[in-house]
């Protein structure tokens, strides 16, 4: 049996920080939305799974802080990760997530492909829509942070801001955490696993690596790229092995199923979510 | 004869003090001062124990998953608020009897006419009830000097009563929170009015952009995957690079 050649894609820092992000987003949707849709048999029946409303938000906020230590670790890893003595080069180049003129160009010629009119684009290492998940999570979490941090400590708080800025607090987190929650279970799951080429799973996040031959097609600059510098061989890796691909599948589809089954129960309760 | 005469006086002028006493004396207010302390006695037991019953608003716990606030007034029998008779809401705010006046007002529950403010989130998330801020009766109204929810002593009188330490800053967080999305609330909280409508337009954004990015791209990936299928020669370039139907 001849096994696909395969190169790497990301480190195992990087694919540790999504399954951190996977675990404690899923634990924040479940808590926030228990208590979100309190009024209503289902997030009452919620939130009695974390024995209550006050434990609820006791996990919510424990691990509110985690994810918000867990951010600081990552910009460390980050900032480490530049190459500072050649910072124009290192944060500019295709290899880095930044935002590049050549994305906006990219999407133009996405969506004219969309309609038949022109070639699909030709992708570097990152695609557009790649590097937007990333940063809306990166503004995303900050947001959440800023306004969940006072109406966690609302005495401290008060002290350095007024009052009632918590009450505008309290409808930015919630609308903020419902806008990640829908872009998540909706647009990340459809464009990441269930499109016709990547169904039933994208596995490049969990096995760090991706099949050659499809990366040619998907992603074809940077294929080029690796092939001109010569480093092509340097990526190669083997498959993951089997039991830690049945891990993977597992973990990932009980996530998918978790972010459909509250994507459900949003939808079905929707006129009980109070905005503010 | 003198020590009668004396006697006499003595019991006529204490029959005159006891009918003065009687006429002058406020006459006992069975219900007027708790809605259901004929009954129950709760506001002597709350303030002996420290615990506040439930039963000024409908049990939260249990309240049913429909809920229709319009219907709940309509099916009201009497309408004992009338603002033609007494005087308007702003006036009411000062008094230091804020339900001065109302008929029928010691058989009422609170949240029979303050309905939207039952439903609020420290009502009923944070199982707050009505008395434990606004105190019993009278209920002054929250602008009456002496009031204990006055702007001015709010955060000691009320506010820190659970939240120890509570500052005139944190008094101004709004427990009756108007509707973001309402027009009025441009004026009374335009702030948590804009940060409405910016988020808003983020989700609505965000999601509607992505939205029909991922089902134009479906769509485009299922047209090439038929045609792939009906014609089936090996392809020799990149198969993406094919549509050029114009």
């Amino acid at each position: 049996m001849n096994d696909p050649v395969r190169i790497v894609r990301f480190s195992i820092f990087d694919r540790l920080f999504h399954v951190f992000i996977m675990v404690t987003f899923l634990i924040q949707a479940v808590t926030g939305m228990g208590r979100l849709l309190y009024t209503t048999a289902w997030g009452k029946g919620v939130v009695n799974l974390f024995g209550g409303y006050d434990g609820a938000t006791a996990v919510h906020n424990t691990v509110g802080i985690l994810m918000l230590i867990g951010f600081v670790i990552h910009i460390v890893y980050v900032l480490a990760k530049v190459e500072w003595k050649s910072w124009r080069r290192s944060l500019f180049d295709a290899d880095s997530l930044l935002p590049r003129r050549r994305d906006v160009v990219h999407l133009g010629q996405k969506i004219r492909w969309f309609f038949g009119l022109g070639p699909p684009p030709a992708f570097d290492r990152w695609t557009y829509w790649e590097k937007f998940d990333y940063w809306a999570v990166f503004w995303g979490l900050p947001l959440l942070a800023v306004t969940g941090l006072p109406l966690m400590f609302p005495l401290a708080a008060s002290r350095i801001m007024p009052g009632w800025v918590l009450n505008v607090f309290v409808l930015l987190h919630r609308a903020e955490a419902l806008l990640a929650m829908l872009y998540i279970f909706i647009i990340h799951f459809t464009i990441g696993h269930f499109r016709r080429g990547m169904f039933p799973m994208n596995e490049c996040m969990f096995a760090g690596s991706v099949e050659l031959e499809k990366e040619r097609k998907e992603k074809p600059l940077w294929i080029a790229r690796l092939q001109e510098e010569g480093r092509l061989e340097e990526v190669m890796v083997a498959g993951p092995p089997r039991w830690y691909r049945v891990i993977y599948f597992v973990f990932g589809y009980s996530a998918v199923v978790v972010g459909l089954y509250l994507l459900l129960n949003l939808l079905i309760y929707r006129s009980y979510i109070e905005w503010h | 004869m003198d020590l009668r005469r004396l006697l006499r006086k003595a019991v006529l002028q204490a029959a005159l003090g006891l009918l003065g006493a009687m006429v002058l004396w406020p006459p006992a207010v069975p219900a007027q001062e708790e809605v259901t302390s004929s009954i129950r006695r709760y506001k002597q037991r709350e303030l002996s124990t420290g615990y506040y019953e439930e039963y000024e608003v409908k049990p939260r716990r249990q309240r049913p998953r429909v809920r229709a606030p319009e219907v709940i007034r309509q099916f009201t029998p009497v309408t004992p608020y009338r603002p033609g008779a007494a005087m308007g809401a702003g006036v009411r705010s000062r008094l230091e009897d804020s339900h001065a006046g109302i008929q029928f007002y010691e058989q009422r529950r609170c949240e029979e006419c303050h309905v939207t403010e039952a439903t609020h989130s420290r009502t009923v998330r944070g199982n707050l009830t009505c008395r434990q801020c606004h105190g019993g009766e009278p209920i002054a109204g929250i602008n009456y000097y002496y009031s204990p929810m006055n702007p001015i002593r709010r955060h000691a009188y009320v506010c820190a009563k659970c939240h120890e330490g509570a500052s005139v800053s944190f008094a101004t967080y709004l427990v009756h929170e108007p509707k973001a999305g309402d027009p009025a609330t441009r004026k009374t909280f335009a702030s948590l009015y804009y940060a409405n409508w910016f988020m808003y337009l983020l989700i609505v954004g965000t999601l509607g952009f992505f939205i029909l990015h991922t089902l134009f791209w479906m769509g485009r990936e299922t047209y090439h995957a038929i045609r792939e299928k009906r014609k089936p020669e090996p392809r020799e370039e990149a198969p993406p690079q094919e549509p050029q139907n114009e």
